[in-house]
């Protein structure tokens, strides 16, 4: 990480514009810094009211709404706005980070929960991921970045025509990579959406998974498609 | 506090001690009522009965013997002993023929028969005069227009219902001043109580948090509300405790980061820095600031936890859990180069909230990763315990917790001293605590019986079975 980006480089994917609604002057600036740098495009709202106004008048591709906000709360906004039958995917924040307020908050309509406070790479990642998911997982049977391929129903994977043996987590983490290929999914994001886990188990786990993997696709072949990104997480390449 | 009277009797208990008195009043006011009435009638009835059977006779000898068969059958009767009736028979023209009374004490009916109630004088042996009341019937005689009257003394009637009418009103005031005064000694009785709750609260509004309402044991509703009041001040206090903990945590634990983190930044302020220092000193202060918030959340976390504000308990395989966790950890284990052994029993069944479960044996892999030294054992086991338990059991070669150290190092903040230079917030193991005690279960840490000097630690998960 250069001193002046606070997000890597290698994060920057698709250009989407996003729409940030948060009261907090520093928070808001901050978080349109790190998604400009991201390369996308940041309108803010600073109240309930407006953002929900903007939210219905612009076609985002992605929301980030902050939970406590004046005029109207973020989970009312998001209930109203998925109620006039809203789709742009949302991504809610919010400092209290309790299994409960994360249940309500996508109860409420939000794709995503990220509590405050979040590192830069962790919030520009998962906004990342939900432009991927406004796109649709259609109902696809195989999954293809770069050379590697996975089949979904035989459960088989090869590389340039190589059988790979995993075991069932390793496919279940291999499969959620090549579906965000391209892009950077950092370690909450696998423990959340691979393991199911809201807690912490602290021991670098995911790393040692990750290099397990990285072990079995990588090893044997001269371009490594699984990257490292310094401070952020991993990405598969696309 | 102590009710004064007036206030007394604005109890809701007096209220209806009054209203059961009054209730109660009115029943026996009716059932003395009916006593008295039917005893009244039934004693008519009975004379009137037998003044028919006394006609009855007198009137088979007039009809067989005509006037003077009657005559003579009335002088009889008058002198039978023990005979209670008064007789007299007048002929046609009003003249007596016999009969207990000088002259007619009351005139006779012109045809068939009337009853009479009359008073007459009665000559004492002592000659004095005295008045006596009877009743009786009076009968004009057909076919001879004589009459004749039988009449009974009413005196003994008379005292039986006075006698009655006496009990009634001797009676019914005692009764009811009975009533009333069992009535306020109830409900003094259930307003001492209610007293008792009243001082309880007051007591715990000034103050005084560890105050309970007498419980008597007798089981009754003012027991009950008594033991949910318990409760819930049980509950109260414990939240007010978590609270003031946490004050003191973050009171303790965040201040000297955070003025080390000042301390820092003031030194970077006060000398001319190169670029590459500045980005290392602003680096370090990144990782500060991320350990203070790590230590933040966890110091909240542990507080909800301890006053029961988090975690949904369901119905859950925890072999399962511990199973995935073993796959979780194993890698990470051989990557520290330890051996690590797992033994899961299958299904067992607890009354668990997954995340937290699995927090807290995160928690204790990590603790056995951290403080094992390279070329370790960490043994990870699931299995039924004693009295239907579930011992959840984390097993390591490390240096172990000197048996001294075992209750302060599950308390927050603790740490012991050698481990200071390892990372952690160190409210791990206290973590474990709280999610074992709102699971109704506990945390048991004992030598894991390896050499001196490396005994090594064992940290059992002990929950209820479900």
């Amino acid at each position: 990480m250069t001193p002046d980006t606070l997000v890597d480089d290698t994060v920057v994917g698709d250009t989407m514009r996003v729409l940030v609604i948060e009261d907090d002057a520093e928070m808001a600036s901050f978080i349109e810094k790190v998604l400009v740098e991201a390369g996308h495009s940041v309108d803010t709202a600073i109240d309930g009211e407006r953002g929900l106004e903007l939210a219905r008048s612009v076609d985002f591709d992605a929301l980030v709404v902050d939970r406590m906000l004046p005029a109207k709360d973020g989970l009312t906004l998001l209930k109203e706005y998925r109620e006039a039958g809203g789709k742009t995917p949302a991504l809610f924040l919010s400092a209290l980070g309790d299994v409960q307020n994360r249940v309500q908050g996508l109860k409420a309509g939000a794709d995503d929960y990220l509590s405050k406070p979040f590192a830069p790479s962790e919030l520009a990642a998962r906004v990342e991921a939900l432009g991927r998911r406004q796109v649709g997982e259609p109902q696809v049977t195989s999954l293809k970045a770069g050379d590697l391929e996975m089949n979904l129903l035989t459960r088989k994977v090869t590389r340039e025509g190589k059988k790979i043996d995993l075991q069932p987590r390793e496919f279940r983490l291999l499969e959620y990579l090549m579906r965000h290929a391209g892009q950077v999914v950092t370690r909450t994001m696998l423990l959340e959406k691979v393991w199911d886990y809201n807690f912490d188990p602290q021991t670098n786990v995911i790393d040692v998974h990750i290099s397990r993997l990285r072990a079995k696709i990588d090893k044997e072949f001269e371009e490594p498609l699984l990257h490292t990104v310094r401070g952020a997480g991993y990405r598969l390449q696309g | 506090m102590k009710l004064g009277l007036p206030t007394f009797l604005r109890t809701t208990t007096f209220k209806l001690a009054l209203l059961y008195s009054a209730m109660f009043a009115a029943f026996s006011a009716a059932l003395l009522v009916y006593l008295y009435y039917s005893t009244v009638y039934y004693i008519r009835n009975e004379s009137d009965r037998r003044l028919d059977l006394e006609f009855e006779q007198l009137g088979n000898a007039y009809y067989t013997g005509g006037m003077e068969r009657l005559s003579q059958s009335v002088l009889e009767r008058m002198t039978r002993t023990g005979s209670t009736y008064f007789y007299y028979l007048e002929d046609s023209s009003g003249r007596k023929i016999a009969g207990h009374f000088q002259r007619m004490p009351v005139a006779p009916p012109e045809v068939d028969s009337k009853t009479v109630y009359f008073d007459f004088d009665q000559p004492e042996p002592d000659g004095s005069m005295i008045v006596r009341s009877a009743a009786g019937k009076f009968v004009r005689l057909r076919d001879n227009g004589g009459a004749l009257l039988v009449a009974f003394d009413t005196a003994q009637q008379t005292a039986i219902v006075v006698r009655i009418q006496r009990a009634i009103f001797i009676a019914a005031p005692i009764g009811l001043v009975l009533s009333l005064l069992g009535g306020v000694l109830i409900s003094r009785g259930a307003a001492s109580r209610a007293d008792e709750l009243a001082r309880t609260a007051e007591a715990v509004m000034g103050g005084e948090l560890g105050r309970r309402v007498p419980v008597r044991g007798s089981g009754d509703e003012f027991d009950r509300l008594g033991q949910r009041i318990n409760a819930m001040l049980d509950q109260i206090e414990k939240l007010v405790d978590a609270t003031r903990n946490t004050g003191n945590a973050i009171a303790h634990d965040l201040r000297s980061p955070l003025s080390r983190l000042r301390n820092r930044l003031e030194i970077a302020l006060s000398q001319p820095l190169s670029q590459e220092a500045a980005s290392a000193t602003l680096n370090e202060t990144v990782e500060e600031v991320d350990r203070v918030l790590a230590t933040f959340n966890a110091i909240l976390r542990l507080a909800r936890l301890e006053a029961g504000a988090e975690g949904e308990r369901v119905r859950m395989d925890v072999s399962e859990l511990a199973e995935e966790l073993a796959e979780l950890f194993d890698p990470a284990c051989e990557e520290a180069e330890l051996t690590f052994r797992s033994q899961i029993a299958r299904h067992l069944m607890i009354l668990g909230d997954r995340d937290l479960i699995g927090q807290a044996l995160s928690n204790m892999l990590d603790n056995a990763v951290k403080y094992t030294p390279a070329g370790g054992t960490i043994s990870f086991t699931a299995a039924r315990g004693p009295d239907g338990t579930i011992d959840l059991t984390v097993v390591d070669s490390g240096p172990g917790v000197p048996q001294e150290a075992r209750k302060t190092v599950v308390q927050r903040f603790q740490r012991l001293d050698s481990a200071r230079t390892q990372p952690g917030s160190g409210l791990g193991l206290s973590l474990v605590d709280s999610v074992a005690d709102i699971h109704g279960g506990e945390l048991i840490l004992r030598d894991a019986g390896g050499p001196p000097g490396q005994p090594g630690l064992k940290a059992i998960l002990r929950l209820p079975r479900a």
